[in-house]
């Protein structure tokens, strides 16, 4: 699983830039948001699009996904919980990279 | 490979924690780059000053606008020959330059009178306009004028107008960057919710981060409005100073340059729970991306497709031509900020290129670590990049192309190295679908134009191939 989490995280780091949000919280929000989401259109779930954010999460999440699916053809394989498993592998790795050890020394000023 | 410092630098050597060259398994943790903080004495910087920022970058653009700049003449040097920006209401941000033209003797008693001399005189000679955006520069912040109060006495006098003025002097930051967020942060605070729009589809949006350098802004209005979403402003490309005061009333706020604009992106989030969804334009395959994002957001997919099977079929065929003949060309891209993250990827994926070296001149740390994370093993990535280094990176790399502006651009020409303006194209658009196209010609015109290999030759050489294309007789050359 931790190479699927790192091939996953790869591809993001290249192509994602909701990403890299100028504030920490913003980091976090999208991470959490759209990675969830990732993983409900993963697993076929149904997704539940009540406020303007849960659309944005909506629109990158169904994106990366396809670009999971095509690039990833083991994602297939996964059951339901192996997806769950592989989404917040992702977040952790994610939130490591872009918030916990970020050496963007702007990303907690109130001013940025 | 940790943090690098070139042999130039040896004086100075705090430069090397602004240079990186990436190596496998390293990632933006471990290694990046110090960004967004003053020049180094000793090291001769590109940068361009706050008020720039400002005034050049952002304000600039608005095409119904007088833009009066308070301070010297000489400050009003960032008006309509250094950026292309046009606008269809007859480009009348680019015909017109405004100063209030302070002198010694305004500056030892006070230039207030005079801005407001000059804002009336202004309104007066250009009766249709009714919108002014103000500008301090160095001088005028450190006299200590009050345009703000200049302005408000301006606006009760003649009633029918609206003034926006900016305070941020070119030394108010480390470079331009200061003034794009001065001038983002003001606009939100002073302007956005003052006016009410017409509303003519559900589905509204603010472009954010889009200049219409050579046309850019038009390109992504014919694809928008095909999709039927109705802009309410672009920030600033080709807009009126009233549409960005109703930003406040679009569903979603699409970010294309976020280091000039993500901060008014960040408040209309932040206090009107507007999304923030950032794109790249640039790039044959990053606006299908682009497009079936904002698709997503509205539930207009099957639009967004139309757009995108129409576009693909018109250039695709072309951008494959140009494919063909750049893959494997080296580049560096020594830009401002955000093309770097922009075009990296871009050129890589549409078009086969490596790109080689990179340069910010005011990128923040968020910058390189969107640039690092896109970029190659290898790549050389500078933060506010000298003359010196330039030359020394291109003396360690093979570089068939540069893409930069024109300083850095003149500098490599002498080196008979091709670059590309990057900073306001000569042959755009180059975003969307017949952007990457345009841009894949003007690189593959750059980089096989023969006049690369006529240009270091001496024409006063007998056997000069030079004289032998233009059909001369070398003899002739003896007479000179």
């Amino acid at each position: 699983m931790n190479d699927k989490i790192e091939e996953v995280t790869a591809l993001i780091q290249e192509k994602c830039l909701w990403q890299f949000f100028s504030r920490s919280w913003d980091r976090e929000e999208n991470i959490e948001g759209i990675m969830t989401m990732t993983g409900k259109i993963l697993n076929g779930d149904k997704v539940n699009l009540v406020t303007p954010a849960d659309k944005a999460f909506y629109s990158d999440a169904k994106l990366l996904a396809a670009d999971i699916q095509k690039k990833m053809p083991w994602v297939s394989e996964l059951d339901k919980s192996g997806v769950l498993e592989l989404i917040e592998g992702v977040k952790q790795r994610l939130l490591y990279i872009t918030v916990k050890k970020s050496r963007n020394c702007e990303l907690n000023l109130s001013n940025y | 490979m940790p943090l690098k410092l070139f042999c130039c630098d040896e004086c100075i050597p705090e430069r090397k924690n602004h240079v990186y060259v990436k190596e496998e398994g390293e990632d933006t943790t471990q290694f990046l780059p110090l960004s967004n903080i003053e020049t180094i004495p000793g090291s001769i910087s590109e940068r361009g000053c706050s008020y720039c920022g400002a005034k050049l970058v952002i304000g600039g653009v608005i095409k119904d606008c007088i833009q009066m700049i308070h301070g010297p003449v000489g400050c009003a040097y960032d008006t309509w020959h250094t950026k292309r920006y046009p606008s269809d209401n007859d480009n009348f941000q680019l015909k017109y330059i405004w100063s209030s033209d302070t002198k010694e003797k305004h500056i030892v008693f006070g230039a207030e009178k005079q801005l407001k001399k000059a804002i009336t005189e202004a309104f007066k000679e250009f009766p249709e306009i009714k919108r002014m955006f103000v500008y301090t520069t160095c001088t005028t912040a450190l006299i200590g004028d009050d345009p703000k109060a200049v302005c408000r006495e301006v606006e009760k006098e003649l009633g029918d107008v609206d003034i926006f003025v900016v305070e941020c002097p070119g030394f108010a930051g480390v470079s331009q960057s200061k003034g794009h967020h001065e001038l983002n942060i003001g606009w939100m605070r002073d302007k956005v919710g003052t006016l009410e729009p017409e509303i003519t589809s559900e589905y509204t949006i603010n472009v954010i981060g889009d200049y219409n350098i050579q046309g850019d802004s038009y390109v992504l209005q014919k694809y928008l409005d095909k999709m039927g979403i109705q802009v309410i402003a672009h920030f600033t490309g080709n807009v009126k100073y009233d549409q960005l005061r109703c930003m406040h009333r679009a569903k979603l706020n699409v970010v294309n340059c976020a280091r000039s604009a993500g901060y008014i992106a960040n408040e209309l989030k932040r206090v009107y729970d507007i999304p923030r969804m950032d794109v790249d334009t640039w790039g044959f395959e990053y606006v299908k991306v682009a497009l079936r994002k904002i698709g997503a957001f509205f539930g207009l997919e099957d639009k967004a497709e139309e757009v995108i099977a129409e576009e693909v079929a018109k250039y695709e065929g072309k951008l494959a031509w140009y494919k063909e003949r750049l893959k494997g060309k080296q580049i560096c891209i020594w830009t401002g900020g955000p093309r770097l993250w922009h075009w990296t990827k871009a050129l890589e994926d549409d078009l086969g290129m490596e790109v080689v070296a990179m340069s910010s001149k005011f990128g923040h740390q968020e910058d390189f670590e969107k640039v690092i994370a896109r970029g190659r093993v290898g790549t050389i990535y500078i933060d506010d990049g000298n003359e010196l280094e330039f030359f020394e990176v291109l003396e360690s790399i093979h570089a068939d192309l540069i893409l930069t502006g024109p300083r850095v651009g003149d500098l490599v020409k002498k080196l008979h190295i091709p670059y590309i303006n990057g900073h306001a194209y000569h042959n755009g658009p180059y975003m969307g679908f017949e952007g990457a196209v345009n841009m894949a010609r003007d690189m593959y015109n750059a980089i096989y134009s023969p006049m690369w290999n006529l240009a270091g030759k001496d024409p006063r050489v007998v056997d000069s191939p030079m004289w032998n294309l233009a059909g001369k007789d070398p003899s002739v050359v003896q007479e000179l």
